[in-house]
């Protein structure tokens, strides 16, 4: 049964799309007849059974090693493109989670938009999120992970722009589709120029060459660029980092998805890719310093927000940024750690986010507080996925982070450095959201805000429990250090780091001793911060600029050249025609000259040939 | 007297009625012109077929044809003016231009 089961775990992705697809029933007028919900349990039930699906078949493929599975799809000349799907305990154990988060999400969507008519739309897009991803796990080359990225990137611009009729929900749709296909256009450069290096596409054999490769050092730098421009977008980093900010205006459920999961995509291949990208040097710089300068400029930027989901957006970046220098110091056990415990943390905070928005009246964290007495459960959310993110022991992150710092300790001691000042700034920004929503006094705007109903308070409460579990998870897995391996010193540094970050958070915004909202002594600093480093002047101010020049241009090109020079040839042709007209006199006697000169001219001609 | 001088001068009674048929403004002067013409091919073909053919001077019994020809024609064309004369009440050339343009 659980061989059965494993052999058909690509059937996981099929029952999201066939969820996704059944949603398509409920247009308009049969939604008029039966209401939105159907729809919604339809996804649900499927996506459960994806979830069971892949839980059941977990145990076949348990200390098993990987299964390969191939679906011959293309076949001509010398290309041959086959799908391949590897069944391994992490590619089944992601699909776990992925699934399981989107049930969670599903079943919190249907408390969330219980006044939303667009159900169909929308659960339809989070089941199509769900293949993708399912379907990006479990496809083991680099060809079809890029084809699903781009669905996927398709997926986030209907899915932010589920509420089409704000203008704001536009804009970001669109930024998150264009910065993404930015990324995409270079990652398909690199998949296109990696096939004559390489050989192949699947991520296995990759592998295997990238161990004996020979090449030359400047064009796998190159190609390894490209291929990392792919996850940057993917994964908000620096300088592709602003859609995810504009993503939030998307409908809160997606979040959750979007803000543990879909960004980890990026991360996802990163990691498969991670034997090629080792062979440059240069390559794996560029990884750690992208994933460094995003990590602190993220952490800071979440400090400085106001709006309670941009403050978890910039801390996704982050997160990823840190997931980034894990692969760049080549270590790709720690960057999935570091996935699983951060989707797991971040899912949980923006569930209680979201349960503050559902029934607030404001979402500025400066407008809410004192919600502690009536809002323990979605509190108590937020304090364990703060728990679960920063590394405070025994929670999840602590681990990864700890892995993660404990491998950096002896090559690379300044990144360690780098990671506790991202892990502290975390802990700041969590426990500063936390006082501003639930601690203090309540503020006028937050008088009326009673604890959400079971169905958001359920997924909730179930994500809560898992996150506490995620150690006795990893414990299971075997993954957690043994006591007499543990590097003492690391682990030390990073409890203190988180210890300080969330007390000197306490501090300030819970005691009454510095004045709220608080100003910082250097007012353009804090300006830059909560601007995000001015990100979108630059980009008006650069990219928009240049290219409705060079658009503007173009068009000039177009419309007064290239169109001017066709319009020429007919405007000759018409002239030719009227001004030749005139030859036509009417008179016999001219037409007898012109037959005369003709003739004369014809007998020149033959005299001269012959 | 070479065949040559014949010849050139049948060609120039030729140019001759050629200019007149272009600019002639009267459609009989045109008529009469082509005459000139015609007269300019006779001459041709008398010369050839004197000088070249002197046995079987085929070029006689063309130049016959062709004065009956020219007779006949010149009786056609000349209908033909009495019966744009008829219509239009004159015989200027420049005025028969209807398909112009």
């Amino acid at each position: 049964m659980d061989q059965f089961l494993l052999q058909s775990i690509w059937l996981v992705p099929c029952y999201a799309l066939a969820g996704a697809v059944l949603s398509v029933l409920w247009f308009p007028s049969v939604t008029r007849l039966t209401g939105p919900r159907p729809s919604g349990y339809v996804n649900i039930l499927t996506t459960f059974l994806a979830f069971l699906h892949g839980l059941l078949a977990l145990p076949a493929v348990w200390n098993q090693p990987a299964q390969q599975f191939f679906f011959p799809w293309l076949n001509v000349a010398n290309l041959d493109l086959t799908l391949p799907f590897e069944a391994s305990a992490l590619t089944v154990g992601a699909t776990i989670l992925i699934t399981g988060l989107n049930l969670l999400a599903q079943v919190y969507a249907v408390g969330y938009l219980e006044m939303d008519w667009g159900w169909a739309r929308f659960f339809a897009l989070l089941a199509l999120f769900e293949a993708g991803m399912c379907a990006l796990v479990l496809c083991n080359s680099l060809f079809f992970s890029y084809m699903i990225l781009e669905v996927l990137t398709l997926g986030t611009y209907l899915l932010v722009g589920l509420w089409f009729n704000q203008s704001l929900v536009v804009t970001g749709a669109r930024d998150a589709f264009l910065t993404k296909r930015v990324g995409d256009l270079f990652l398909l450069m690199g998949v296109v120029a990696l096939l004559p290096l390489a050989g192949t596409w699947n991520f296995t054999e990759l592998a295997e060459w990238a161990q004996t490769a020979d090449v030359n050092p400047t064009v796998i730098t190159l190609v390894g660029l490209a291929l990392i421009a792919g996850p940057m977008g993917k994964c908000a980093q620096f300088p592709l980092h602003l859609w995810l900010d504009e993503a939030m205006e998307g409908p809160l459920p997606s979040t959750i998805l979007r803000n543990s999961v879909v960004v980890a995509t990026g991360a996802w291949v990163l990691i498969k890719l991670e034997p090629v990208l080792a062979l440059s040097p240069v390559v794996m710089a560029a990884l750690v310093w992208i994933g460094g300068i995003t990590a602190v400029g993220g952490s800071l930027i979440a400090i400085a927000q106001i709006d309670l989901k941009r403050t978890l957006s910039y801390l996704v970046s982050a997160y990823m940024g840190l997931v980034f220098i894990a692969v760049g110091a080549g270590q790709s056990e720690a960057a999935l750690l570091l996935v699983l415990t951060h989707a797991v943390a971040i899912a949980l905070l923006v569930m209680s986010v979201g349960s503050i928005i559902w029934n607030s009246i404001t979402q500025d964290i400066t407008q809410l507080g004192g919600l502690w007495s009536r809002r323990p459960v979605s509190g108590l959310a937020f304090l364990v996925g703060t728990a679960g993110l920063i590394a405070l022991p025994p929670f999840g992150s602590f681990w990864a982070l700890l892995k993660l710092a404990d491998g950096l300790w002896t090559t690379q001691p300044w990144l360690v450095g780098l990671v506790l000042l991202v892990n502290g700034l975390t802990a700041f920004s969590l426990v500063r959201v936390f006082s501003r929503i639930f601690g203090g006094q309540p503020h006028p705007m937050a008088q009326r805000s009673p604890e959400i109903h079971w169905l958001m308070a359920l997924p909730m409460a179930i994500l809560l429990g898992v996150v506490l579990h995620v150690p006795i998870v990893l414990q299971a897995f075997s993954l957690l250090p043994a006591w007499a391996d543990l590097n003492k010193d690391v682990a030390l540094l990073l409890l203190w780091s988180s210890i300080f970050g969330c007390s000197l958070s306490a501090v300030v915004y819970l005691g009454s001793a510095i004045p709220k909202p608080v100003q910082f002594p250097w007012k353009p600093l804090q300006d830059l911060l909560s601007y995000d480093f001015y990100t979108a002047q630059i980009y008006r101010m650069s990219i928009v600029v240049g290219v409705d020049l060079i658009s503007r241009i173009t068009s000039w090109i177009d419309r007064y050249l290239v169109d001017g020079f066709v319009n020429l040839v007919g405007v000759a042709t018409l002239f030719g025609g009227q001004g030749l007209k005139y030859s036509t006199s009417g008179q016999t006697q001219s037409y007898a000259l012109t037959i005369l000169v003709g003739a004369v001219l014809v007998g020149c001609l033959v005299m001269w040939s012959s | 007297m070479q065949l040559q001088y014949f010849l050139v001068l049948a060609a120039a009674l030729f140019c001759i009625g050629i200019f007149g048929l272009i600019t002639s403004r009267n459609a009989v002067r045109v008529l009469m012109s082509i005459e000139l013409m015609l007269n300019a091919v006779n001459l041709n073909l008398m010369a050839f077929s004197n000088y070249l053919d002197a046995q079987d001077i085929k070029g006689q019994v063309f130049t016959t044809f062709v004065i009956a020809i020219a007779a006949a024609e010149a009786a056609v064309g000349l209908a033909i003016v009495l019966a744009i004369y008829r219509n239009r009440d004159t015989v200027d050339m420049e005025q028969f231009n209807l398909l112009k343009w």
